[in-house]
């Protein structure tokens, strides 16, 4: 901190004017007295410092406060949108949209295989999940005989799931304490430091498939799951600390 | 043609596809501007971020492609942002109100913790200050852009920011400080 917070004294440059210097080119003068004071200098390093931090923050990211069933609406009022999804085809063509296809079929297959996995050992599907009951067996076998009339019918359907398992995702890191039992806030770190992978992987096959709808349907999921450990972890931590978003 | 602009013709052409490939796309940036200048206010910001998506696509035919799609929506997300807060009179008064005894933000190098406990301490800014901090420092405007967004002066935005500055210096300080000056200041700390 800066030896003279709060008492000015005239041998040093203020708090202001060092912190101006962050980014502006000082004086003949100010140049001078930085050069023979390290306490100066080590003030205007630190506010160079809280500008980087500053500008390191523009490139972050988060889930998104919008969703689309709900900005469509609007936006079919206002006669933006003319045509209706018609499904994956209309925007996931180019030389990349097979490609990525396949590997989100990998993606796919390999989470199924420890999914059933899991569930043929006994346990859950996924941590923290309740274990199989044949309620839930049954309400899943249910639901399987569901038929969809078209392919925006399957999307939107999709999308309602998507939507749904985000929320619920969200509710159960806040309220279910039974989960906050046994997790710790470091088990909830450990988590959010695998999802920054994830997310980094997901962005950089975005740079490729920009528009591929699988790839970002399953960006937007890792960041879900990002902001729901991030509830989670708020309920964990210490009183008076909290994360907002990262 | 590549294929963003590809998809943004569709879009123009109310082609719903396109139009959510491209909300898709770029909302976890849009919407994080859009959360950061809004505050913890949550409905708040996201009545903002529907309203932002709502004048993307309304301007998008005025896109000309001469900048990237996402600079060109990040310019109207500020924008429409900061006129959403004034109609709520959040920014009705511009002007830095420094507190003494400032509560400092619980430190943690881990890199979620830093940018959340820069959110913290921006908080603890008036709303103008906070506003001038966020635009320059994280947005990237010059304090001209800022002056003509905020109706104030450049002198006024430089001002304004480097008090907040100086003031999110002491908060941050276990972020910003170098190890051996942190040493020295828990052992001795300076009033």
């Amino acid at each position: 901190m800066h030896p003279n917070e709060g008492k000015w004294n005239m041998s040093h440059l203020s708090p202001e004017r060092l912190a101006a210097l962050a980014d502006e080119e000082p004086t003949a003068a100010e140049l001078a007295h930085l050069g023979g004071c390290a306490d100066c200098a080590a003030e205007r390093d630190a506010h160079r410092g809280l500008v980087d931090l500053a500008s390191a923050e523009r490139a972050s990211i988060g889930l998104p406060l919008t969703h689309w069933e709900s900005l469509a609406p609007a936006l079919r009022a206002e006669r933006l949108i003319a045509r209706p999804a018609v499904g994956l085809a209309a925007i996931s063509g180019g030389r990349h949209g097979r490609h990525w296809l396949q590997v989100a079929a990998a993606l796919l297959f390999v989470a199924g295989g420890t999914v059933i996995g899991r569930v043929t050992a006994g346990a859950a599907p996924l941590p923290g999940l309740p274990v199989a009951t044949p309620a839930l067996m049954a309400a899943a076998s249910d639901s399987q005989g569901v038929a969809f009339q078209s392919v925006a019918d399957a999307r939107a359907a999709r999308d309602r799931a998507q939507l749904v398992y985000q929320n619920a995702s969200a509710f159960l890191a806040q309220n279910d304490t039974a989960v906050h039992g046994i997790e710790s806030p470091s088990s909830m770190r450990t988590r959010l430091a695998a999802l920054d992978q994830v997310s980094h992987a997901m962005r950089q096959a975005l740079n490729d498939a920009p528009y591929d709808p699988v790839i970002n349907d399953y960006y937007l999921t890792t960041l879900g799951q990002r902001e729901a450990t991030l509830r989670q972890l708020n309920t964990a931590l210490p009183a008076g600390m909290r994360v907002n978003s990262f | 043609m590549s294929d963003e602009h590809a998809t943004i013709r569709r879009a123009i052409q109310g082609d719903e596809a396109a139009m959510r490939a491209l909300w898709a796309r770029h909302a976890p940036r849009i919407d994080m501007v859009v959360r950061r200048l809004a505050g913890p206010d949550h409905d708040t910001a996201q009545d903002i971020a529907q309203e932002v998506w709502i004048q993307i696509f309304r301007a998008l035919p005025t896109y000309r492609g001469d900048s990237q799609f996402a600079t060109w929506a990040h310019r109207i997300a500020v924008n429409r942002t900061l006129n959403a807060l004034r109609r709520t009179r959040r920014l009705a008064k511009i002007e830095v109100d420094m507190e003494d005894d400032a509560v400092a933000v619980t430190p943690d190098t881990d890199r979620t913790f830093v940018m959340a406990s820069i959110e913290q301490a921006a908080a603890q800014l008036s709303p103008g200050a906070r506003t001038v901090f966020l635009l320059h420092d994280v947005e990237g405007y010059t304090h001209e852009e800022i002056a003509a967004e905020l109706g104030i002066t450049a002198g006024g935005s430089k001002s304004q920011l480097f008090k907040a500055r100086a003031k999110l210096r002491k908060l941050l300080a276990h972020l910003v400080d170098a190890p051996e000056r942190r040493e020295v200041e828990h052992v001795a700390p300076v009033s």
